[in-house]
């Protein structure tokens, strides 16, 4: 029996599917870096950064934008949860600018206001940049 | 006896009415696929999230969460109350409203003071004339509102919870059933009871050794406001499609009783004008009978 290469990949977010595929192997930004998934890898549970995921599909690769969530890898299956996920062509960069000089004024009053400044900071650099790679 | 031309202007206004909620009813069932849709798309980012919360809590083991533990001394909860923005929708909003006030009153009772936060212009306006305080205002959220609209609702709640100025923070809205049954509830969202965790750990009774990253603990201190923001975006999505229904069945009932109207003016109009025939006849024939 020749060995399945491909697993099962679904990125979910709270409003739709956003994709649901077949693949054989997906980066996604983890919460401490980047983070890898071949065919049988073993049952993980990760919480996500921001940062661009990378599906492979046959030889072509696609390209995902996630904000934050969680990863879980179970029997050949990866689901990814988040609350933001935008393909490169749907981000609006002139919007994502205009978000990052928002985030960019924001108060660091203390540690909370600090974190919500370099989250929304980096979710707007990574949009700009994936739109503009495209 | 009724006069026949204001049978017959009776007759055409009943008939533009029921033009008119016949395409209400067929825009109500559209806009009713289009939020059914919705809604069943965002269960299954909820339901993998309590999988989640179970798989964690089970690894975790006994878990101890701002978000989960109920503070005693204060004596103050908030209430988010979602209504409709439109009318002519049935019985939804005077359901919807009647179940929350109960709410309130039950807590009044209790001596806990509720800051509402009321969504939709009809709630709005029925407390304001019950001259009740609200605390917020909702209105600008349409038929399709977005995951990043609800997100700073439910953000606000849970951080005025963990501050400790809410003891619990509750949800008023229309539960979607089915499409013959829709039910005005009230649910409690915070603090998270452990219970539904439970019993969703006792269906799954296969382990799975995860390979954890970061710590189960922290991963849960994320998981957790996660579960409450698609909670509270649940309810949303679930009230609208209620608000569809509710406004599908009662465009229904008024083409269907304009229907019945209709027919009755006809009838109406039909005898009167027989009426005024035999009149007139009896007329001619009285008055020829006289000149014999």
């Amino acid at each position: 029996m020749a060995k399945s290469t491909t697993f099962q990949c679904s990125v979910i977010t709270p409003e739709r599917a956003v994709l649901e595929c077949e693949t054989t192997s997906v980066v996604f930004p983890a919460h401490d870096g980047e983070l890898g998934v071949l065919v049988n890898r073993s049952a993980l549970l990760c919480r996500l950064g921001i940062g661009a995921m990378r599906i492979q599909q046959g030889s072509s690769t696609q390209t995902l934008f996630v904000d934050g969530g969680f990863a879980q890898v179970i029997d050949n299956r990866l689901t990814i949860l988040t609350e933001q996920s935008k393909k490169p062509e749907e981000i609006d960069v002139q919007a994502a600018q205009q978000t990052l000089v928002e985030a960019r004024a924001m108060d660091m009053v203390d540690d909370n206001a600090f974190t919500a400044r370099q989250r929304a900071v980096e979710s707007a650099k990574v949009q700009i940049h994936l739109a503009r790679t495209k | 006896m009724a006069n026949r031309r204001d049978l017959v202007k009776r007759r055409k206004a009943v008939r533009n009415i029921r033009k008119i909620t016949r395409t209400m009813q067929l825009i109500a069932t559209a806009r009713f696929q289009a939020a059914f849709n919705r809604a069943t798309a965002t269960k299954p980012y909820t339901e993998k999230l309590t999988e989640l919360a179970a798989d964690l809590s089970r690894a975790a083991g006994e878990v101890d969460h701002p978000l989960m533990r109920e503070p005693q001394d204060v004596q103050r909860s908030s209430l988010v109350a979602i209504s409709s923005m439109r009318g002519l929708c049935g019985g939804y909003n005077a359901g919807l409203l009647r179940s929350t006030v109960k709410h309130l009153n039950v807590q009044k009772k209790q001596d806990l003071q509720t800051d509402v936060t009321m969504v939709g212009k009809k709630g709005i306006n029925f407390f304001k004339f019950l001259k009740r305080p609200m605390m917020e205002q909702i209105t600008h959220l349409g038929d399709k509102p977005a995951f990043e609209d609800i997100e700073p609702i439910a953000n606000a709640m849970m951080d005025r919870f963990i501050k400790g100025e809410i003891r619990s923070a509750y949800v008023s809205y229309v539960k979607f059933v089915s499409t013959a049954k829709q039910q005005p509830v009230v649910i409690r969202i915070l603090p998270l009871s452990s219970e539904e965790n439970e019993a969703e750990t006792n269906e799954r009774t296969s382990s799975v050794d995860y390979e954890f990253s970061p710590s189960p603990k922290e991963l849960l201190d994320e998981l957790l406001p996660a579960t409450v923001r698609a909670r509270l975006f649940q309810c949303f999505t679930d009230a609208i499609v209620s608000e569809q229904i509710a406004r599908m069945v009662a465009m229904k009932a008024a083409t269907d009783a304009a229907e019945d109207m209709i027919k009755l003016l006809t009838q109406q109009y039909n005898r009167a004008r027989q009426t005024a025939i035999t009149m007139e006849l009896l007329d001619i024939v009285g008055g020829s009978s006289a000149l014999e």
